[in-house]
């Protein structure tokens, strides 16, 4: 019966079930959305390492202008071997200084990042050897020229798949001699290891950049791999003390660290609440859209009853109870806004997959957000129609049957 | 005989503004279970007041209403409501059809509210419509249908909960001679199978068909008279 009504004012309830229909779809879609973008950049950042920290110097400042993190020679070689020492949840420590530089193999010449490190690289950073071998303890200690580098730098350089182990390349000018060949990595982000090359610490430190701090060799960063991911926390927490007491740092006396410490765990963190956030954004402006919705859909209902006022006369006349009247306004307001909510439900999940498809990150759709979509579109119904269906169900018969 | 309706003392005061119009200033009234009754009376007399009361849309301001030995002065909306579908048949001027519902879809409405099943609901609101000679045109709108037509319709929706009492405001109103009698051969029927029928109307010759004339002025009842054999028309 109140399908029926609606059924013949075809174009105004579409019209009325418009606002009920952006309000649901913006809420399905963007919260399918963002769980799939969020379920995205997760997994994403756990390929860089989640049970990886990353120490680097804090920011210079020079006068009360910080220069950006990474900026200051504060964090030593030495800093790292403590850590690998002292710290008992840091699996394995590796520290790192890099530089752009020129490298050249005969008529070859290109320019890429050298990586000074220490022989525990390849475990942090699970790099493995397609040809030779990483340098090795002794060729760290006795700051001896020996260079691994990328596939695609031994492409660029030497040949594709030519045979590079025992070859001599020039860096800087400096002679360095082949000793392996690294696996291929794939692009992360900015940086792409495959075209990097890695000369012990020592020997880059003195003879390709030469900033020797005080207190040993200057790194840019140290990379310190977790014992299991669970003692991120810990492991951050004993690094702080521990470069604190080795810095000086008494943060009781207002001292600031001079390192920062991040982890992918971090990150991920930090962006999983931004898309939260815009997620939890777009749904309240979604809300807004549903309530100017149940208004029209209210509306609509009134003037809806002032239209039907001799109809709900003949219906009380023939023996409608209140309640039956009440019952069926509010059945026709329900009825547009859950068929509204279904709608925008459909429409949703449809431009979430579209979406997905066409940025490619997971289609995800929750349960939870179609039932909250439809329950939503039926609380909304329940709302909008309760005044309406009151005043019909509260108009006197003689009146209603008089009215034209 | 038993009476249908009982009424004493009933007045109705309606409140226009600052002012109280009483419409009803005190019916005495009885009316036998069986009987065929024509209410006359001018325009503004309250005869119209005096139906709504009868068919329990209308609350009297004072007096007492015993409709088949039941008391409705205390009745709940409720009550009246079950009263109005179970026991109360009405028919109206202007046929109060729903629009956009079928001629079967209206005969069936008033057994939607006493929760009747649907499939009886078909069958007897087809077999109403049968009854009326609207057999095959039981899928027409009341917008393709003539007035007499419609009113047959309505009759059919008045009778579909099988009442004790029809209401027939003006029935004839808004129809030609011929259908009026058409029309009036149908109520004629409803009572001669024992059905209280009562119709308001100022047609003396349709008032003519019935058993009992009731006159209404200013309000009273202004004396009445009773019909015996009735006469006989072309329709009949």
């Amino acid at each position: 019966m109140a399908i029926a009504a609606l059924w013949s004012n075809k174009l105004r309830t579409a019209l009325t079930m418009l606002g009920v229909i952006i309000g649901i779809t913006a809420v399905i879609a963007v919260t399918s959305v963002g769980q799939g973008v969020q379920s995205q950049t997760e997994a994403n950042l756990q390929g860089l390492g989640a049970d990886i920290l990353q120490v680097r110097p804090g920011s210079a400042s020079s006068g009360n202008v910080s220069q950006g993190s990474g900026s200051a020679t504060t964090l030593t070689w030495d800093d790292a071997q403590a850590i690998g020492s002292q710290v008992q949840v840091a699996g394995s420590v590796s520290a790192y200084l890099q530089q752009t530089f020129q490298v050249v193999y005969g008529q070859n010449n290109t320019s890429t990042t050298i990586l000074g490190t220490d022989t525990t690289y390849p475990m942090v950073n699970n790099l493995t050897m397609q040809s030779g071998r990483f340098f090795t303890a002794d060729e760290l200690t006795q700051a001896q020229s020996v260079v691994v580098i990328g596939p695609t730098l031994r492409d660029e350089l030497l040949g594709v798949g030519a045979e590079a182990v025992g070859e001599k390349i020039r860096i800087q000018g400096q002679r360095y001699s082949v000793v392996g060949v690294a696996n291929v990595k794939g692009s992360q982000g900015r940086q792409n290891p495959d075209e990097q090359a890695y000369v012990p610490l020592t020997n880059m430190s003195a003879r390709l950049v030469g900033n020797n701090a005080l207190s040993g060799i200057a790194v840019q960063g140290i990379s310190v791999k977790v014992s299991a991911q669970d003692q991120l926390e810990a492991a951050d927490f004993q690094i702080t003390n521990l470069l604190r007491v080795r810095h000086s740092i008494y943060p009781a006396r207002g001292d600031q660290d001079d390192f920062q410490i991040s982890s992918a765990a971090n990150l991920v963190e930090t962006l999983s609440s931004t898309v939260g956030l815009f997620t939890v954004m777009v749904v309240a402006i979604a809300g807004i859209s549903l309530v100017v919705g149940g208004i029209g859909i209210a509306n609509i209902m009134l003037v809806s009853v002032v239209e039907r006022t001799r109809e709900i006369g003949i219906r009380k006349a023939i023996g409608a109870t209140n309640q039956a009247i009440l019952s069926q306004f509010l059945a026709e307001a329900i009825a547009i806004s859950a068929a509204g909510g279904f709608l925008g439900v459909g429409l949703g999940v449809a431009i979430a997959r579209l979406a997905a498809s066409l940025f490619r990150f997971p289609f995800v759709v929750s349960l939870w957000a179609i039932g909250l979509g439809v329950g939503l579109s039926f609380v909304i119904g329940i709302v909008a129609g309760v005044i309406p269906a009151r005043s019909a169900a509260k108009l006197d018969p003689i009146v209603a049957l008089r009215s034209d | 005989m038993t009476a249908m309706i009982w009424m004493e003392g009933i007045h109705k005061t309606y409140r226009l503004g600052e002012v109280d119009v009483s419409v009803l200033k005190g019916i005495d009234l009885t009316i036998e279970e069986g009987d065929y009754v024509a209410i006359m009376g001018a325009s503004g007399s309250g005869k119209s007041t005096l139906m709504n009361i009868m068919g329990c849309l209308d609350r009297p301001s004072a007096g007492h209403y015993v409709l088949e030995g039941q008391n409705l002065t205390t009745l709940s909306n409720e009550g009246l409501a079950y009263v109005r579908n179970q026991r109360i048949g009405f028919v109206f001027q202007q046929f109060n059809l729903l629009s956009r519902s079928t001629a079967l879809e209206n005969v069936m409405l008033p057994m939607v509210y006493a929760g009747i099943s649907r499939r009886q609901r078909q069958q007897r609101a087809a077999a109403a419509l049968q009854r009326v000679g609207l057999g095959d045109r039981m899928g027409n709108r009341p917008s393709q249908l003539s007035g007499g037509q419609q009113q047959r319709v309505a009759i059919a929706r008045a009778l579909v909960n099988r009442p004790a009492l029809v209401l027939a405001d003006e029935p004839t109103g808004a129809l030609d001679t011929q259908t009026s009698y058409e029309v009036m051969a149908l109520l004629t029927e409803l009572n001669d199978q024992g059905i209280t029928v009562i119709i308001v109307t100022h047609e003396p010759d349709i008032a003519a068909q019935t058993h009992r004339i009731i006159h209404v002025q200013d309000g009273l009842l202004q004396g009445e008279a009773r019909n015996h054999g009735r006469t006989s028309y072309p329709a009949d």
